[in-house]
């Protein structure tokens, strides 16, 4: 067995293949709305020859891409808070109808990051309990209205620990919500019940991936190298 | 033999007299469907069809509006259209002054039955009439006293199944005007040529005579439309008091905030606010803004916020606490955090009279703590109430004098829910225009949302 030290020094996967594999699962014609953080960067690696429609909760379906530098305007921002370019086809709403079309389940898909994600996945992504505080902002909404939700995220926490866990220990986000999971490390099918190790990153095993995730993975008998 | 009936024009002419002005009224179909057109395109009423028409004419072909009983409408400079579901929430939501009806019958408490007859029994035909009456503040019915074929419509207990238990206020018949009070009805002016005795005769329910029962009188009263327009943003909100819950605007950044506003606020320095808002003063600290921009910060430095109920309140970072954060960890001021669209349903629900939801947000997590369950066909629900304000300042692009107001890109965001809900919502706007100028399709925030307009000044900064 790998030591854990030697698993902490081994080469992960950058955030950008970590959103260039999230977008492969973006059907062609699908409403999705990215979260914060490596979700972000999913709308650049749309395969081509599919069109994705981003919905965001600060009002706006059909965002263009982020605005130039010096072209800001503030009326027109996604939720993170950056900038968008003016696209034909993009409309305008308040928040209450942006969240009825996420808790209506006319977003098909959103990909949100997360700081723990459990074996029946469970989502705990809005609060850190040592701060006392949290911004839930639209999180528990896309968790309980989107049709699925992907997670992308690093696989461990900047002090190595998992954040694939058995249950989780952070206040929830949501239950049961999350039907894939994608990081640095692996791709995971989570039904309700259990996670399926799917793929792995270029250099990793199973067993080392299994070493770093706090929860039993059950490993895919077509267990692959990550796939792009 | 008393004198002759009056006709629909004379009944809606007295009934026109039960408004004032800026008053929102919603007209029922039938004989009321002909109030609007007696009251001059300018005049300072809101006329409200379930059709989705806001401030219109009677009974003008216009092509594209028809009133709630059918007929071609004109729109009046600043009408507006708007969706069945804003209609109810206006009507439910309180935000009717008066509504006029014509019910088939009407009894001594207030009960009222709106054109199911005897031979319709069973087929309720109640349209809208049901939400006027629970919603509006005031109802008006105008009916034939007796009609048809001498039936008296106004009785001692309805006969058939009633649309509304107590509502109607006043009752303004072809023959008299009667009012209804606790103690029953009270005739209190009768048509030309008609004695108290014929008024009697006629009515089947007991009616008390008032000492001062008059003629009834057919001049229209002329609403002067109310001025919502202040000059600046301290005298818009010079009046609010300690302790108010104030519904602020915006996303997280700069846009869609009224900037001009809570300067306004901080230069009036109630204290005890509690703000109800998406942020709790996060666009200095975050991707949203810059270090010196305005947000809610310059409120809790001046020691004016007592509670924040909001979705994301605290700074992304923990490292970079926001002076509500400090604020909160001193202990000064509480905290409610609500997910994002929980919060704006719970304002939609608050302004359109929906008193409480439930929401599969936040089922099983700690925000769901102390609230009711319930699961409903396999899922699990959480109950979350409507949200009412005393203030609200929201920031808007345009208006007009009459209060409508368009937005401008993601700048909507919490708006158009916000301005429902509060009892003064005060906008802020880059620009004031005259009735007719913002197109009807376009006003997102019909007018009678909106109590005060401030125009930011074109040399304000947004930037401290």
């Amino acid at each position: 067995m790998t030591s854990l030290e030697e698993l902490a020094e081994k080469d992960r996967l950058p955030r950008e293949i970590v959103a260039m594999r999230v977008a492969k699962e973006l059907p062609d014609g699908a409403y999705v709305n990215l979260g914060i953080g490596i979700p972000t960067l999913v709308s650049s690696f749309v395969p081509e020859g599919r069109t994705v429609y981003y919905h965001s909760e600060s009002g706006i379906l059909n965002c263009g891409p982020i605005a130039e530098e010096g072209e800001e305007d503030i009326d027109l921002i996604n939720a993170g808070g950056q900038y968008l370019q003016s696209v034909g086809g993009m409309s305008f709403f308040d928040s209450a109808e942006a969240f009825a079309m996420i808790r209506g389940g006319h977003v098909d898909v959103t990909v949100l990051g997360s700081h723990q994600v459990s074996a029946t996945g469970d989502l705990a992504n809005w609060m850190l309990p040592q701060r006392g505080v949290g911004n839930v902002g639209g999180a528990m909404d896309l968790a309980a209205g989107a049709a699925g939700v992907i997670v992308a995220m690093e696989h461990t926490d900047r002090q190595g620990n998992p954040k694939i866990v058995e249950e989780c220990t952070f206040p929830l986000t949501g239950k049961g919500c999350a039907y894939l999971i994608v990081t640095d490390l692996a791709v995971i099918e989570c039904d309700g019940k259990g996670l399926t190790l799917l793929e792995v990153a270029p250099g990793w095993t199973p067993e080392e991936v299994q070493q770093l995730t706090g929860a039993k993975l059950t490993i895919s008998p077509d267990v692959k190298e990550f796939e792009l | 033999m008393p004198g002759p009936h009056l006709d629909a024009t004379r009944m809606v002419r007295r009934a026109a007299q039960e408004l004032f002005p800026g008053a929102v009224v919603a007209i029922g179909t039938g004989l009321p469907c002909y109030l609007p057109g007696e009251f001059p395109p300018g005049a300072g009423a809101w006329f409200l069809a379930d059709s989705g028409v806001l401030g219109y004419r009677g009974l003008e072909t216009d092509g594209a509006a028809v009133d709630a009983g059918g007929n071609a409408v004109a729109l009046r400079p600043g009408g507006a259209f708007t969706g069945v579901v804003d209609v109810a929430g206006i009507l439910r939501g309180g935000h009717t002054d008066i509504a006029i009806l014509q019910p088939s019958q009407v009894a001594a408490n207030g009960d009222f039955v709106h054109w199911t007859t005897e031979s319709t029994q069973g087929l309720f035909a109640p349209g809208s009439a049901v939400d006027m009456a629970y919603g509006a503040s005031k109802v008006v019915a105008v009916m034939p006293h007796t009609y048809p074929q001498g039936r008296k419509n106004i009785v001692t207990s309805c006969n058939l199944p009633v649309d509304g238990v107590g509502r109607i206020d006043i009752i303004i018949t072809d023959a008299a005007v009667i009012k209804v009070g606790p103690a029953g009805l009270e005739l209190m002016e009768i048509a030309p040529g008609w004695t108290t005795d014929d008024i009697v005769a006629i009515t089947d329910a007991p009616l008390t005579i008032s000492s001062g029962v008059k003629e009834m009188t057919f001049n229209v009263p002329t609403l002067e439309p109310p001025n919502k327009v202040y000059a600046t943003a301290f005298e818009a909100l010079a009046d609010v008091p300690e302790g108010s819950v104030i519904n602020v605007d915006g996303f997280a950044g700069p846009g869609g905030m009224a900037h001009y506003l809570m300067v306004g606020l901080r230069d009036v320095g109630v204290k005890g606010l509690q703000l109800i808002s998406n942020t709790a003063g996060i666009a200095r600290m975050s991707a949203f803004g810059a270090p010196n921009i305005i947000d809610h910060s310059i409120l809790v430095e001046n020691n004016q916020v007592a509670k924040a109920t909001a979705s994301y309140p605290v700074s992304p970072s923990a490292s970079r606490a926001s002076a509500f954060e400090e604020a909160y960890n001193r202990g000064e001021s509480k905290l409610e955090v609500v997910p994002q669209g929980t919060l704006a349903e719970r304002l939609r629900c608050g302004g359109a009279g929906v008193a409480a939801f439930y929401t599969p947000t936040g089922a099983g997590t700690l925000l769901a703590e102390g609230k009711e369950t319930r699961t409903i066909d396999g899922k699990e629900y959480i109950l979350e109430t409507g949200l009412r304000a005393d203030f609200c300042i929201i920031r808007g692009h345009k208006a007009d004098t009459l209060g409508n107001v368009v937005y401008k890109g993601t700048s909507r965001n919490f708006n158009p829910v916000m301005a429902t809900t509060a009892k003064i919502t005060v906008v802020e706007v880059d620009e004031i225009v005259e009735p007719g100028e913002l197109g009807p399709e376009e006003i997102v925030t019909p007018g009678l949302f909106v109590d005060r307009i401030v125009l930011r000044p074109p040399d304000f900064s947004a930037y401290l």
